[in-house]
């Protein structure tokens, strides 16, 4: 006969409040096997544990069973309490009395109580039936894909590459260096973005750990943590990369005609079909955009090349200037890319996030040139930007390109681009609204005040407006920076701006709310910079889909728990940092991404994993081979066998993630899941339906 | 509620900042910090200065958390002819509550220091000038007979009735910048 020790938690007050636990713990005494019955208030602290160790270590229980929160987070603590005081750890069973008891009828309490019994007659009934157990290992695979290659994807990258794990880096553009390369300084400090940046992102793609996949998208993910078989796009360049010395000459010959936004100024200037994504590129390589590719020459890649009249074949420009051969159209290419595989014990997600496009915001007329997101500003601003830094209206920003393309030819021009002398910055565009997204996007008070400073410490003169709903700055030195905006006399409204109307000037009218002098208040302003919402990344979710890992309702990847395990998912071996996981500064981020790589760390060093054997086994005499199981089975784990001649299902332990689907569709009930056998399932439920009484086996 | 006169019910900050630049030869924050009220920037708008001012709490227009607003945005002319700032009682709570040491007291007496600048002293500031000159009192009292009627002589024991004190408090006054303002006749 088994010896039961029941343990109620009173978790403070959180089960109390709402539980009669002198009540339930009479009504538990009398369950059948019962032996022991205790209550603490924290039973998971270590007096707690204690009280159940005591009661294995004498002998008094064999089997226990703890009525506290879930067992997502606390099933391990009180399984290892249970091996330390020398019983099998699989011999314990947890009845969930808080967060779908307590907390879920917090003003019911008799019905709490009610249902806190049935929760722990159930828990006790399957405790009668459990099995030891015993712990198995699988060999872990050493090397770490991380996906993404910004400020977080090369921090991660670089701390588990200086630790010895090789690293597959894989990014989607042609470089590394993400959206913190757009940026012209950073908060608090002002640290010029590139200076700190650009040394990381060559310090990691020379890493010798490091393998570099850039140009390239995560295409499947198969296996499971310690075995992640994963193909990666690398996407077609159209250039030939082992022969592309990065010297730029290709960019500039590119026909005007074949010119599209640029994406690194964030639209603000146009790019050529043949590109390097930015000056300070890692790898400095060029790409063709097949999309924006005019194929001037009038063939494309593998095609016989036009011929002049004297038979000399007709080269496009880019082919024409290349000093290495390596933009040649002689040979086809595959517009898929290649697919490259990889097999990687733990993979990092940093994905990072994208702007709001200013188009969803009619009201602060995005139609003007002079309406622009704080991204594009970062540009106007930078000197890699399309004005090299010199600050005009953006709707001249043309004129300025006219007037270089003149300098640069020697010829003679007068640039009349005109010089903003009002600056306004609205907060919170599409943050913290109901129509777009409900969360704070973090970074926007701060970027807005830094952008503020740096224009007003450089042109006194401006006007500067900020437009707050709040002035949010909790950081590190952060309500200091914002002091010092406001002692350089940028003046600071409380009120969000509620319209914007272009002007047949191309100025804009600006209208708003003074909160502090309580009346509405309008100026006129020649660029008006909108804070728009940081948001995940349009193909996040689709990732998400491939690792198997969860998105939460706002689109960014759902860590195990807000506290305790921040940069882990629901996926074993997958973490996650950075934007991908929510609005975050550069700290921030870089903190996460250390942290993602310290946890993949800590567990692919040891080279074998412990896994819980609560998995599923075959029964080859009761199984029929109809064939029914290995289909459903999302995890690949079930193969088909001989086994005396005839063909019966047989699961791969190495595989399989204990997920039950396999039993419950086993029509021979051939198949047990360990942990939960159909037995003690069925016991369970029986319990539950008859109120608490648990039927005589 | 009826619409202070001076400030339109939309304030245009392109002219209000056009005027500071145009027609002041100094911005209004620096005159300001100039007359006295050196932390005047620090100024975050928490408005615990106002929760204690007794002008807020009667209802005067521009109390210390709205002045240093509208003077941080550059609005002067329509502050000018506010009694507000005469009206403050020198109380200095709100210099003690102050989050930022902004001493929005200082404020206020900047403001006074700035409007007698701009000749643009309230009628009530130029009595209590006259009464002080006079008296020896900036608000002096008017019921004489009351004080006669209850067997108190007819001026009060201050300077009002001490012809050597009120001589030596003219001889002050008439060597402060009063005297080269003009306001008030002075002998």
């Amino acid at each position: 006969m088994p010896k039961i020790g029941v343990y109620i938690c009173h978790c403070g007050e959180n089960i109390a409040g709402a539980v009669n636990i002198e009540e339930v713990k009479k009504f538990v005494e009398k369950l059948p096997d019962v032996v022991v019955v205790r209550d603490y208030l924290f039973m998971c602290s270590d007096p707690g544990q204690e009280i159940i160790k005591e009661d294995i270590r004498k002998g008094l229980v064999d089997r226990v069973v703890v009525a506290a929160c879930t067992p997502r987070t606390h099933e391990p603590i009180f399984r290892k309490a249970c091996e330390d005081a020398g019983l099998n750890k699989y011999y314990f069973e947890m009845a969930n009395i808080r967060d779908q008891c307590s907390w879920a009828h917090w003003h019911e309490k008799e019905k709490a109580t009610q249902k806190a019994k049935q929760l722990i007659a159930a828990a006790v009934a399957k405790a009668r039936l459990l099995e030891p157990l015993e712990d198995r290992y699988v060999e872990l695979n050493k090397n770490v894909m991380v996906v993404g290659g910004g400020i977080a994807g090369i921090f991660a990258a670089l701390d588990l590459a200086n630790a010895g794990f090789k690293v597959y880096l894989v990014e989607k553009s042609p470089s590394i260096g993400g959206n913190m390369a757009k940026l012209d300084k950073t908060f608090p400090t002002n640290d010029c973005s590139a200076c700190i940046l650009t040394p990381l992102m060559v310090e990691v793609a020379n890493h010798p750990n490091v393998e570099l996949l850039t140009y390239s998208e995560v295409e499947a993910v198969e296996g499971t943590v310690g075995n992640f078989r994963v193909k990666v796009r690398k996407k077609q360049t159209y250039v030939d990369w082992e022969k592309c010395t990065g010297c730029g000459a290709c960019v500039n010959v590119c026909p005007p005609k074949a010119r599209v936004p640029d994406e690194f100024n964030e639209g603000l200037s146009l790019r050529g079909a043949i590109y390097i994504q930015f000056p300070q590129a890692v790898p400095k390589k060029a790409v063709i955009d097949p999309d924006a590719c005019i194929s001037c020459s009038g063939r494309w890649f593998g095609e016989e090349p036009r011929r002049t009249k004297d038979g000399k074949p007709i080269l496009a420009p880019c082919e024409k200037v290349c000093p290495t051969g390596a933009c040649s159209r002689d040979e086809p290419r595959d517009p898929n890319g290649e697919i490259i595989e990889l097999n990687v014990g733990s993979i990092i997600v940093a994905t990072g996030y994208r702007v709001m496009d200013k188009k969803y915001f009619k009201e602060f007329a995005p139609d003007s040139p002079n309406v622009i997101t704080a991204l594009q500003m970062e540009r106007l601003i930078s000197a890699t930007g399309p004005t090299e830094g010199k600050l005009i209206v953006p709707s001249d920003i043309p004129k300025y390109l006219d007037w270089k393309k003149k300098v640069e030819k020697g010829k003679e021009a007068k640039l009349e681009a005109r010089k903003p002398h009002v600056i306004t910055f609205v907060s919170c565009v599409g943050s913290r609204d109901e129509r777009y997204h409900t969360y704070c996007s973090k970074v926007c008070c701060m970027y807005m005040l830094k952008q503020a400073m740096l224009l007003k410490e450089k042109y006194p003169d401006l006007d500067i407006y900020i437009f707050f709903i709040d002035v949010r700055t909790p950081g590190k030195d952060f309500d200091e920076y914002y002091m010092r905006c406001r002692k350089l006399g940028i003046k600071i409204i409380k009120g969000k701006v509620g319209g914007v109307q272009r002007l047949p000037d191309e100025r804009l009218l600006v209208r708003g709310y003074d909160a502090d002098l309580g009346k509405p208040v309008e100026l006129i302003s020649d660029i008006v910079v909108l804070a728009t919402a940081i948001e995940p990344n349009t193909d996040l979710k689709d990732l998400a889909r491939k690792l198997g890992i969860n998105v939460g309702a706002e689109g960014f990847l759902r860590e195990r728990h807000t506290k305790l395990y921040p940069v882990d998912t629901m996926t074993e071996g997958i973490f996650i940092c950075g934007c991908a996981q929510g609005p975050k500064d550069i700290p921030d981020s870089v903190a996460q991404a250390k942290a993602a790589a310290s946890s993949a760390m800590s567990l692919l060093a040891p080279g074998k994993m412990r896994v819980e054997p609560l998995i599923s086994e075959v029964n080859p005499e009761k199984c029929t081979g109809c064939g029914i199981c290995a289909p459903l089975c999302p995890y690949g784990a079930i193969e088909y066998v001989e086994v005396d001649g005839k063909r019966r299902a047989k699961v791969n332990e190495a595989k399989c993630k204990g997920c039950g689907v396999c039993a419950a569709a086993c029509p021979s009930k051939a198949i047990t899941l360990h942990g939960f056998t159909y037995e003690q399932v069925l016991a369970q439920i029986k319990t539950i339906a008859r109120k608490g009484i648990i039927e005589e086996v | 509620m009826e619409i202070t006169e001076g400030v339109p019910p939309v304030i245009n900050l392109t002219e209000v900042a056009e005027r500071e630049k145009e027609e002041f030869e100094k911005k209004v924050s620096e005159l300001i910090i100039e007359f006295g009220a050196e932390n005047l920037l620090a100024c975050m708008q928490c408005g615990a200065c106002a929760s204690i001012c007794p002008l807020a709490r009667v209802g005067f227009e521009w109390y210390n958390k709205k002045l240093i607003k509208a003077i941080l945005i550059g609005m002067k002319e329509e502050l000018l002819d506010d009694p507000t700032p005469w009206a403050c009682v020198a109380c200095n709570r709100c210099t003690e509550i102050c989050p930022r040491q902004v001493a929005p007291f200082e404020v206020m007496f900047a403001m006074r220091r700035l409007m007698v600048e701009e000749f643009a002293i309230p009628t009530l500031a130029i009595e209590g000038l006259r009464s002080l000159y006079e008296h020896g009192h900036a608000v002096y009292m008017t019921g004489r007979e009351a004080r006669k009627k209850v067997g108190l002589p007819e001026k009060p024991p201050t300077t009002d009735s001490d012809e050597k004190a009120l001589q030596d408090l003219r001889t002050i006054l008439k060597n402060t910048k009063l005297a080269e303002l003009g306001l008030i006749p002075m002998e």
